[in-house]
């Protein structure tokens, strides 16, 4: 317990020194959401509601909310990207030095619940600056989840894909799932029936659900967004899990490989 | 030559990374062709049909550009500055190295651009392809002078984001009018004017290649400064 509190307090302390960081997480979302909220005109848009509602709304309102989303999704996915890689780099040495490998990866993990946490508090202050939800728990909650679910998806991409491809696989995959198939700017006002397959639906319909809803209807995406959760989790602590254990038994196999040697050749 | 084709080599020995680089402007023109008229309509621009997907292209390919010119600039930073010493010089290995990173930005430019093509019938087809590959130039010059002046990966792809992002919301089409800020809006008045079937003056022209040349130049000059010994 003490060394994960160790790697943990030094995670921190090492993000402190990057100013720069913090002042893209706080200041991107607060200059794109105010942007975007007070550029959009407020043009009259019907959208559905999970549920099988309808509510008259207008497009400023909707990009307000959307935005937020977005914002969330690439920010944190990009950290995600980026904090994971570091796994490859500094935590090999820490399970080379004693650590398990979940001892080496709770402090990244938890790097990364903070760094969304501040991402999705300033989101979520800049869009109450312009925009009230009529339910603010199920609007924060759902946009949580959409940071949770990004984040862990930045993690796989940057172990799977490299950094560039990682970079574009966030950005653009943050613009296509929440900015386009899930907006209710576009479109019927609801997203097409195939949008259930992306990451993006069950949270997108918290959003909206909690943004132009008095009462929840979106108990079914919600569940939905857990399990999305729960398996990218999942698929996380195995992939990075491996990642590290497999550089702490590489001494160790070739060790065995140099010790077979003679005998294999005589 | 040869430098630049290892150059090239090193960035697309991750997996994925050229499907990525095909694939991505593809799926975004494709997916963005039918709603960016709508987004512009709520923005208070004034984009509609074809002039509008052909903006897809363009963006998709400033952001790969980008985020390709600050990978090549930072991910190389002190094997550059190695290189420089061993004799090569800095000025030859930000040649290579922008020479690698714009091949690769051609061949995103022009899957956005065969996207676009396919999918709408854009009336000036090489004017598209010179504005696409003009938005390409101008973001990979942005992100070789971000990847030289910021080392962190992290922060340096979210100053390209930013860049990206005030741009394409403050550009021609999105907004009622384009701020003074928007770097690629001499491209994207040409993109519109191409997709639309509009004509673009000969001084749109000059402006264009100016722009372009000059975003060339200072992320050239970046680079050089960033690859010289230090010792």
């Amino acid at each position: 317990m003490s060394r994960v509190t160790t790697a943990t307090r030094l995670g921190f302390r090492e993000q402190t020194r990057r100013p720069l960081l913090l002042v893209l997480l706080v200041g991107l979302p607060f200059f794109f959401i105010t942007r975007s909220i007070a550029a959009t005109e407020t043009l009259p848009r019907t959208l559905g509601l999970p549920g099988g509602g309808e509510v008259l709304t207008n497009m400023r309102d909707i990009h307000g909310t959307m935005m937020a989303a977005i914002t969330v999704a690439f920010l944190v996915g990009l950290i995600g990207v980026f904090v994971m890689q570091s796994v490859r780099q500094a935590d090999r040495r820490l399970v080379l030095a004693g650590f398990t490998p979940a001892q080496a990866l709770a402090p990244r993990l938890l790097i990364l619940l903070a760094a969304a946490g501040l991402v999705l508090g300033v989101s979520l202050a800049v869009t109450a600056l312009s925009f009230t939800p009529r339910t603010w728990l199920v609007f924060a909650a759902g946009t949580l989840l959409v940071g949770i679910t990004y984040g862990l998806l930045g993690a796989l991409a940057g172990a799977v894909a490299g950094r560039l491809g990682a970079t574009h696989l966030m950005l653009f995959g943050a613009m296509l799932d929440l900015g386009i198939v899930q907006n209710p700017m576009f479109g019927t006002g609801e997203p097409p029936s195939w949008a259930m397959a992306l990451p993006g639906y069950g949270p997108g319909r918290v959003i909206v659900d909690g943004a132009f809803s008095d009462t929840f209807h979106a108990g079914g995406e919600l569940a939905l967004s857990l399990a999305w959760v729960l398996v990218l989790g999942a698929a996380v602590a195995v992939v990075l899990s491996r990642l590290v254990a497999i550089d702490d038994r590489e001494p160790a196999r070739r060790r065995r490989k140099a010790h077979r040697l003679p005998a294999n050749t005589a | 030559m040869i430098r630049t084709a290892a150059f090239t080599r090193e960035q697309l020995r991750a997996p994925f990374t050229l499907v990525l680089l095909v694939a991505v402007p593809v799926i975004f023109v494709v997916a963005a062709a039918g709603v960016l008229g709508d987004f512009a309509r709520a923005q208070g621009g004034s984009l509609v049909g074809d002039a509008a997907s052909s903006l897809a292209a363009g963006w998709a390919a400033a952001f790969i550009a980008g985020t390709l010119g600050f990978f090549q600039a930072t991910s190389s930073r002190g094997a550059d500055r190695r290189l420089a010493l061993a004799g090569l010089g800095p000025a030859r290995v930000a040649a290579s190295r922008i020479c690698a990173s714009m091949l690769l930005a051609v061949i995103a430019a022009g899957a956005a651009l065969v996207a676009l093509l396919a999918g709408t019938g854009v009336a000036h087809p090489w004017h598209a392809f010179v504005a696409v590959l003009a938005f390409a130039v101008i973001y990979l010059a942005v992100g070789v002078l971000i990847g030289s002046l910021i080392s962190s990966p992290l922060e340096g792809s979210l100053a390209v984001v930013f860049v990206f992002l005030l741009d394409v919301f403050s550009g021609p089409g999105m907004a009622a009018e384009a701020a003074p800020y928007a770097i690629s809006r001499k491209a994207a008045d040409v993109l519109i004017a191409a997709g639309s079937g509009g004509a673009t003056d000969t001084a749109d022209w000059i402006r264009l290649a100016l722009v372009t040349g000059g975003a060339v130049t200072v992320a050239f000059g970046a680079f050089v400064f960033a690859a010289r010994s230090r010792a």
